[in-house]
């Protein structure tokens, strides 16, 4: 719409104009509303209301038109009198619609033209039938300019009601910031009805803050016609409000400026979510760069892509499991799009710009979490936590826990978090901590070992002594000047009795050690396994061997006595470690094989020292039989009855090269009968 | 001729006792044998042994805390250990508090008559 419009003079007489008493499609009620926006208030008591406003000026102009023809009719002025109709039918166009003003003119012309054939008969060619026909032209060509400019007004009105309609407030003030036009929408916003700001400076009433000098504001709406910008305004209520202000200059036919249509839209809503979503940012930025954690803002968007691909796998975790290609591309398809200080000293890298651009340059190559990562992110989970390691840019690598968001919405997935902490301290305790425990349990299995050694040991050679002693004596009292045959005698006889002794001392030791297990639980042979492994780790670290477990997961328990079991195996494996201590021209390994021998379970401890001889694998497992220097000769003995105390067997197996394998079984439980 | 020498032997287990006892005597010493490092203390007041042959493990006092408490006493008889279960704290905490000699069980005869011997010169000689 042309803002010259716009200006409150000819709007508000188009609006004057568009009412109608009673005729058409407005009511009389309708005559003086809409001016200001507001619809026509209730008449004050003692004030005539519009509507009797109305009936009065219809009855003037009845009165009016009855004094022009009775003058026109029945006076001999000489005038053309009937031209004063035109001011009937003006009168007639503020209250009737179109058809209402040519059925006012029709009758005036026929008043006229009565008034004449009254006066003059018919085609009396004199200066009166000249004046009749001025006055009915008059008559005519003033009906059709009402006409128009009733159309015009009522065009205007419509378009003036559109404003009415927009949520923008928007007013028209003159030069000196006077309130000319007020639509509704400015009502809302500001609580002063049209006729309250009227007539007002509009910016004092408003207590407007400028963003710039006025004047400055006024120069560029000269200059351009137009100005933009925010204004921080008071309402009625007392509130401020920051609009968002768009002014257009109106000038008048000689471009002089006459008025200025300022439309404000409320943005305080906007302002405070745009400030508090500044303050969150501005928050998560000082979490960001002041915080200890690591984080890292990544672009999964890839990966989504990717598994919506492979929709049509049900076993996931199998497929991944079984294209690592797949894991690496996604791995490399997941771009790092910025990180935090704290990140980047734990990546040893200077700046962000340097820093790893892909997921895949961050990881170490056989990292673990991440296909699972990828699968709880594949399932809709929102947040994934472990423990794993990262690459450093020289190379070394950092434990860290992490967790991962995964952001419900799709579109979000540009911005993955992963938090990060930098877990070496707390790896290192951990791994001193085992040490100590490693270091426990050694002293343990020494001193359990050490106190089985010396308990034979004290109850072997006791006897054992007495019988060397006895036999010295017996001999030095034989060979004496004269032989003391009853010394003599007697001290054999105790050489007798004290090997009897040992003897019953073996038997007994042997006895102690195949009595069945005492309390006979499950025993999960590969736990067995992993804490031999432990618990002798120092001796595979002092001999430099390398261990190695393959081990047949769903291998049911044995029942057994769990810490003699234990025994058997660290014997076997402590016995392999040290067979290997002068092995140098060949790699020292020692592999723990845990596997089913038909009903049995089967541990195979095997090295590769330089081998058992024909005749030491024979005589390996009797009592006292050792190769190493100082061993006791007691240990294999111990495990061949131990293992054979649970139902199993033990054995030393030819092994192609060299190296030896001990190979023990013990029965599995029988499967329950469904 | 002088009076033999006593040799006092101190030994929980019986069958070694009587052995060690036999050959001390079959080599012309005479042997005084206990059952417990107490019952050696208490008896062997009357008349210093020249010599004592004692175990090391004992029930109630070891062989090591004997010699410590005839050290304690001021009595200054040659102590020789024979254990069947020799460690070498042991060996060098017995041999620190003055032991003459330090055997393991079973040990030939020989050796615990030369320890002896030696111990019992050493004595003479002082």
């Amino acid at each position: 719409m042309p803002v010259d419009q716009l200006s409150g003079g000819p709007v508000a007489r188009a609006r004057s104009a568009v009412g109608t008493w009673g005729v058409g499609r407005r009511s009389i009620r309708a005559w003086r509303a809409g001016a200001w926006g507001a619809p026509a208030a209730p008449p004050e008591p003692g004030r005539p209301g519009p509507a009797r406003k109305d009936t009065l000026l219809g009855a003037f102009a009845v009165a009016l038109a009855l004094g022009i023809f009775l003058v026109d009719a029945f006076t001999p002025l000489e005038s053309a009198v009937a031209v004063l109709y035109v001011v009937v039918i003006l009168i007639a166009a503020r209250g009737f619609g179109p058809l209402g003003v040519v059925l006012t003119a029709a009758i005036c012309i026929s008043a006229t033209a009565a008034a004449y054939w009254l006066m003059h008969g018919l085609f009396n060619g004199d200066s009166a039938l000249l004046r009749c026909l001025v006055s009915l032209a008059a008559i005519g060509l003033g009906t059709v300019l009402i006409l128009q400019n009733q159309r015009a007004a009522e065009r205007l009105a419509e378009q003036a009601n559109l404003l009415e309609l927009t949520h923008d407030s928007i007013f028209v003030r003159d030069r000196s910031d006077i309130v000319t036009f007020w639509n509704r929408a400015a009502e809302d916003l500001y609580g002063w009805r049209a006729e309250e700001v009227r007539g007002q400076d509009i910016h004092e009433l408003l207590r407007t803050d400028f963003p710039v000098d006025p004047a400055a504001i006024w120069d560029e709406l000269t200059r351009t016609g137009r100005w933009e910008g925010e204004l921080v305004q008071t309402v009625r209520a007392g509130r401020r409000v920051t609009v968002e202000s768009r002014w257009a200059l109106q000038r008048d036919v000689r471009g002089e400026p006459v008025s200025v249509l300022e439309t404000n839209t409320d943005i305080s809503d906007r302002k405070r979510a745009l400030e508090a979503l500044t303050e969150s940012e501005r928050r998560y930025r000082t979490i960001f760069d002041t915080t200890r954690v690591s984080i890292l803002q990544q672009d999964w968007t890839a990966v989504r892509a990717a598994l919506d691909g492979l929709a049509g796998q049900t076993d996931l975790e199998r497929h991944l499991a079984d294209n690592p290609d797949f894991v690496r591309r996604m791995r490399a398809s997941i771009t790092i799009v910025d990180v935090n200080a704290v990140t980047l000293r734990l990546a040893g890298v200077p700046d962000r710009s340097a820093f790893m651009r892909t997921l895949d340059e961050f990881l170490p190559e056989e990292e673990q979490t991440f296909a699972r990562s990828l699968l709880a992110f594949a399932r809709g989970e929102t947040f994934y936590e472990g423990e794993t390691e990262i690459r450093r840019r020289d190379g070394s690598t950092v434990p860290v826990l992490f967790g991962i968001t995964f952001p419900e919405r799709p579109e979000a997935l540009g911005c993955v978090l992963v938090f990060a902490v930098d877990i070496t301290e707390r790896k290192e305790a951990q791994e001193a901590l085992l040490a100590v425990q490693a270091e426990l349990a050694h002293a343990l299995r020494v001193s359990t070992l050490g106190a089985l050694t010396a308990s034979i040991a004290h109850e072997v050679n006791q006897p054992l002594a007495a019988i060397v002693t006895n036999a010295e004596a017996s001999l030095r009292w034989l060979a004496r000047d004269v032989p003391d045959l009853d010394e003599a005698r007697a001290g054999i006889a105790r050489v007798v009795a004290s090997g009897t002794r040992a003897g019953e001392i073996v038997a007994r030791i042997r006895t102690f050690l195949t009595k069945a297990p005492p309390r006979p639980t499950p025993v999960r042979l590969c736990e067995i396994i992993d804490e031999a492994a432990l618990l002798i780790e120092r001796e595979i670290l002092r001999h430099e061997v390398s261990l190695r477990r393959e081990i047949e997961p769903r291998l049911p328990p044995v029942l057994g006595e769990r810490v003699m079991l234990q025994q058997v195996v660290i014997n076997l494996m402590v016995n392999a470690v040290q067979a290997m201590a002068e092995t140098r021209d060949r790699p020292r390994r020692l592999v723990v094989r845990l596997g089913r021998d038909g009903a049995s379970a089967r541990v195979s401890v095997i090295d590769t020292g330089p081998g058992l001889t024909d005749e030491a694998r024979a005589r390996v497992f009797e009592p006292f039989f050792t190769t190493k220097r100082d061993g006791m000769g007691m240990g294999l003995a111990i495990c061949r009855t131990t293992v054979e105390a649970h139902g199993g067997r033990l054995w030393a197996a030819g092994h192609a090269g060299p190296g030896t394998a001990f190979h023990f079984t013990l029965p599995l439980p029988e499967p329950e009968a469904a | 001729m002088a009076e033999a020498p006593v040799i006092a032997i101190v030994d929980d287990d019986e069958a070694v006792r009587v052995a060690t006892g036999s050959l001390v005597r079959s080599l012309g010493y005479t042997a005084e044998t206990y059952s417990s490092a107490r019952d050696f203390l208490r008896a062997s007041a009357a008349r210093e042994p020249a010599c004592l042959i004692t175990d090391v493990q004992m029930p109630g006092m070891s062989g090591v805390e004997l010699q410590e408490a005839l050290v304690a006493a001021g009595r200054r008889l040659p102590v020789i250990f024979v254990t069947a279960f020799p460690t070498e704290s042991l060996r060098s905490r017995a041999l620190a508090a003055g032991a003459s000699g330090f055997l393991r069980k079973p040990c030939e005869g020989r050796a615990i008559i030369d320890c002896l011997e030696r111990a019992l010169r050493q004595r003479a000689a002082t």
